[in-house]
């Protein structure tokens, strides 16, 4: 197994070593969709957002260092019960998900990553966990970790602080993303789409009651009392290790007014 | 002989006239100098005292991004403690602070960041006083610290006000 691993490698290396240069400037193309569930103004919910990057040639995108989610105005943080307790990084990579308490979870999803020059089409990793992290500039930490066993073997950890935001958007998820090897010593990974969600949809907390522990569910986010013109926008900036850019747009529908 | 004794009791009642003023005087400049203990300070004079006060409170309501908190606070000035926190972004919070101590109020307003981990969320910021009623109605300060907790399951809050105020 580690002689294919060191062979994949070196045939990796030489591909990239051997491509043309103008294979490296890329047009990178990336869509971004997010929806709320229940999406019912003034309500907690659970926001659902993903992105696809790919490239004019219909290549893989380079790999990608970092990803800035603006999120509407007026998205509501004070009733959440979400992320009650706190998932320490080294644990979290150490152990995974098993190293976190519940209470810090906070969404799940999939991924797909690409080896470089190849079909675009990715490879699956089929969990990713966000949970609640430590707060080192008193903003809320999102903790990502994505377990990758094969093809790739990735274990993607990356943390995104929720910051303040201006105008159309409250607030924005700003993500840094490590560089992470295909394989050992191999060129990095292209992550090509990602779907995930935060909220409290499928999660169960525990609380003590009387000296037994209750399971609840977690309150979520809540979706603004008003919807703007045209929807809830969300908005998505993406930083590739070659340093260009790219960004995506969508919005949310309104809810359909409510008859009494 | 008779003026003599005269002035001997004018001179007594002279004595007893500036006894009672020093007296006085010193009471005045006792009473200005700190904060009765226990009484609290008195409307008469305006005066600069230190102030100290915790304030635990629990959720009453929540309309939009303000919580409303009822409590009780404890220390320089004791009472009945209100406070309308609005988180304004996801790390900053304004509030209306209002404490009812016997025979006045005081209402403050406060700007802090905010910082939710985990099971609490923690403030910190200013404080200035805007107004007052009764024995306080010559209460203002600024540049209060204003700090504390909220516990994220249940929205109590703890709080903490230091320093300098005038009543």
């Amino acid at each position: 197994m580690s002689k294919l691993l060191a062979l994949t490698a070196l045939l990796l290396a030489l591909l990239w070593s051997l491509a043309p240069a103008g294979a490296q400037a890329v047009t990178e193309l990336a869509s971004l969709h997010a929806s709320f569930s229940p999406n019912r103004l003034g309500a907690p919910t659970t926001i659902a957002f993903g992105f696809h990057l790919a490239t004019s040639e219909g290549a893989a995108p380079p790999p990608l260092t970092s990803l800035d989610l603006r999120i509407p105005a007026g998205m509501n943080y004070t009733d959440t019960t979400l992320g009650l307790a706190i998932c320490q990084p080294a644990a979290l990579q150490a152990t995974g998900l098993a190293g976190c308490p519940p209470n810090s979870r906070l969404g799940y999803g999939t991924a797909l990553v690409e080896v470089p020059f190849g079909t675009g089409q990715g490879h699956e990793i089929p969990e990713i966990q966000a949970v609640s992290g430590p707060s080192p500039h008193g903003n809320l930490v999102v903790l990502f970790y994505a377990n990758g066993l094969y093809p790739v073997y990735a274990q993607l950890a990356f943390s995104g602080e929720v910051l303040p935001d201006s105008g159309r958007y409250g607030s924005q998820l700003a993500t840094n993303v490590p560089l992470v090897s295909s394989v050992p010593g191999g060129p990095d990974v292209s992550i090509v789409d990602v779907q995930t969600t935060i909220g409290p949809s499928h999660l169960t907390y525990y609380k003590h009651v009387h000296g037994r522990l209750v399971a609840f569910r977690p309150r979520g986010v809540a979706v603004p009392e008003r919807c703007p013109h045209g929807g809830f926008p969300f908005a998505a900036e993406f930083t590739f290790q070659d340093a260009s850019h790219t960004t995506a747009a969508t919005t949310v529908p309104c809810p359909p007014r409510r008859h009494r | 002989m008779a003026a003599v004794l005269r002035r001997m009791r004018v001179d007594r009642v002279n004595s007893r006239i500036h006894l009672a003023a020093g007296l006085c005087l010193l009471l005045v400049a006792l009473s200005s100098a700190a904060p009765a203990r226990g009484a609290g300070p008195r409307a008469i004079a305006s005066r600069t005292f230190s102030l100290s006060d915790t304030g635990r409170l629990h959720l009453t309501s929540k309309h939009k991004f303000t919580l409303n908190e009822q409590g009780y606070a404890s220390g320089t000035i004791s009472g009945a403690i209100y406070i309308h926190l609005n988180v304004v972004s996801t790390n900053h919070v304004t509030a209306e602070v209002n404490i009812y101590p016997s025979g006045g109020s005081i209402t403050g307003y406060a700007n802090a960041s905010y910082h939710p981990s985990g099971s609490v969320a923690t403030f910190n910021g200013t404080m200035y006083l805007a107004r007052g009623t009764g024995r306080y109605s010559r209460a203002r300060g600024s540049g209060l610290s204003f700090t504390g907790t909220i516990k994220r399951e249940n929205d109590a809050v703890t709080v903490h006000v230091n320093g300098r105020m005038s009543a």
